[in-house]
């Protein structure tokens, strides 16, 4: 179980030249291990360079990211190990499939881990079972696949490392629901069956209110919000003063509050909605009848 | 007898597999959609909704069955280049991925870059240009470069793009899927815009449940065959259908069916919080 905590950690890109842009201003956050987070920001709000900064693509320019009680740019020269450990699926991974079979492309990461052949094979087993791949398809090329299937692939290629910590970058933009509903029960199974740390970046509110345990919102480079599922979720007046969205849910009880009705803001599932209007529904038609 | 704008009558597509193989995509298709609609497409990958698009745009023929915008047989494999062409101004289409769609370093360029292939004298270009950046809101970006913009950004000037040809039909093939929610917003306000204020007959093909409730009619493609044909509310009342094709219904409609699970009455059907809102609410007599 790993644990990153991120400490006063500022992040310019193209620093010195006239672009200059401050994409992180003094973040300090820890991403607790064994559970997921997920991560919620508009475009712009610095949470791609957050998820960058974890595993090592970019360096902070102030302050430190340390993985399990080390700063991982202690020893700049060991900086793969880091990427070995904390594992990130990007946008659109499939875009980044090359080889010629499927099984080649899973292999790709613990083959440069230096894994013997047998190591590997077992990885790659393990990594196709974890996202719903049958095994008669690794030999197929990757490009006979379907959108879904692909991603499927990507991910794969990444959990075949088996990293501490699994980041992954929109990994249901652009699938259908079906689609975006297998690729997120299969991280939650994921994470249950390895207890690996698991942060989720993504726009849907709903996935996030479905799946995620914690959640960070980022705001103009910052921290804006910082807490459980229920302490963000419930605080619907500040997620919309960051001009986020709030899931459908939430908007249908602030509407039934405008008419009147007794709820409150803070009810974002179905589940949520319903233990709070059914009973007062069945009064209602309790009322009828007498 | 007026014929609608768009008729479809038994279109079959294939695609062919490594092997030669026959692989149907879409299986003997037909309807009609008139002028000014707005129509919303879903299906799961692989239901064949881009196909349809591409075979609506011209980009693909069908292997049997007819076409016909205006009445105008589009499948007629003798039309001259001119004719084709003319077509394809009438229908326009937006792609998915914003940074595959632009090709000029301005984005004026870029907007005007289809009139200007039609031939359009260039006092009328620039017209049409101007009044296509404006319609989409991007008037103050058009000395700007094109890949410097937002997602949201870059789309808008796609559609200007479109726009400028003058089209009576735009089809959006998931044009929204890789925006950002302002973003989708953004593109969304544009569309209803030119549905509404323009009368442009909009389809627009998308995984978003949400986006399909704001459309006037939901065609819901399964297998290559429509499976449902109706007004956004009667489509997502079919719950159970609709998640056996491997879609979903929006979260309140969600909640509707739930509550009437648990033997609440509630009359109507909705896919939207606010016809949501006051289908509960008229239950408890707050309305």
């Amino acid at each position: 179980m790993s644990e990153i905590t991120i400490e006063k950690v500022s992040f310019y890109h193209g620093k010195g030249t006239p672009y200059e842009l401050k994409a992180l201003d003094d973040v300090s956050l820890r991403i607790h291990s064994g559970i997921i987070t997920g991560i919620i920001g508009h475009t712009g709000s610095g949470k791609s360079t957050l998820v960058e900064l974890f595993n090592g693509i970019l360096k902070p320019e102030e302050g430190r990211v340390i993985l399990d009680g080390e700063d991982i740019w202690a020893k700049p020269k060991e900086i793969r190990k880091v990427r070995f450990k904390v594992g990130l699926v990007m946008q659109y991974p499939e875009s980044q499939l090359f080889e010629e079979t499927i099984r080649q492309d899973i292999s790709f990461g613990p083959k440069n881990m230096g894994l013997s052949q047998e190591e590997i094979e077992e990885r790659v087993l393990e990594a196709a079972s974890f996202v719903g791949l049958d095994e008669a398809l690794l030999s197929k090329s990757p490009f006979d696949l379907s959108g879904g299937q692909k991603r499927r692939v990507a991910i794969a290629g990444v959990i075949a490392m088996r990293p501490d910590v699994l980041i992954l970058d929109e990994p249901a933009a652009g699938l259908d629901p079906s689609g975006r509903e297998a690729i997120f029960s299969n991280i939650v199974d994921y994470k249950n069956k390895t207890g690996s740390t698991v942060v989720i970046v993504s726009h849907s509110m709903e996935d996030m209110a479905k799946y995620c345990d914690r959640i960070v919102v980022m705001s103009g480079g910052r921290v804006f919000m910082d807490g459980s599922r229920d302490e963000v979720f419930e605080d619907t007046e500040r997620l919309r003063s960051a001009g986020l969205d709030i899931p459908q849910i939430t908007s249908l009880m602030l509407l039934l509050r405008e008419k009147g009705i007794d709820v409150d803001g803070g009810i974002y599932t179905i589940e949520g909605a319903m233990s709070r209007l059914l009973p007062l529904l069945e009064n209602r038609s309790k009322g009828d009848i007498q | 007898m007026d014929l609608p704008f768009i008729k479809v009558e038994n279109i079959s597509y294939s695609y062919r597999d490594e092997d030669g193989a026959a692989i149907p995509v879409i299986r003997d298709l037909s309807l009609e959609i008139e002028k000014g609609e707005f129509v919303a497409v879903l299906g799961h990958n692989g239901s064949g909704k881009s196909t349809f698009a591409k075979l609506l745009n011209m980009i693909l023929t069908p292997k049997s069955g007819k076409i016909y915008i205006d009445g105008k047989d589009i499948t007629d494999e003798n039309m001259s280049e001119e004719e084709v062409f003319s077509l394809r101004r009438r229908v326009g289409m937006v792609f998915q991925n914003p940074d595959n769609q632009l090709v000029a370093t301005v984005v004026e360029d870029d907007v005007a870059f289809g009139p200007e292939n039609l031939g359009v004298p260039s006092a009328e270009i620039r017209k049409r240009v101007d009044d296509a950046l404006a319609t989409v809101g991007m008037s103050k970006y058009a000395k700007h470069e094109p890949h410097r913009l937002s997602g949201g950004q870059k789309q808008r000037v796609a559609i200007a793009g479109i726009i400028a040809m003058l089209p009576e039909c735009i089809i959006f093939d998931e044009s929204t899927a890789m925006l950002d929610p302002i973003g989708r917003k953004e593109v969304l306000a544009t569309v209803k815009k030119l549905n509404s204020e323009m009368g442009i007959t909009v389809i627009m093909i998308t995984h978003y449940m949400d986006e399909a409730a704001m459309a006037k009619r939901v065609i819901v493609l399964n297998d290559g065959r429509i499976a449902l044909d109706g007004a956004p509310a009667e489509v997502f009342e079919r719950e159970e259908e609709l998640r056996s094709y491997g879609l979903d219904v929006p979260q309140c409609t969600s909640l509707i069916h739930e509550l009437r699970r648990c033997g609440v009455r509630l009359d109507g059907s909705c896919s939207t919080p606010e016809e949501c809102a006051s289908l509960i609410a008229r239950a408890l007599g707050k309305e």
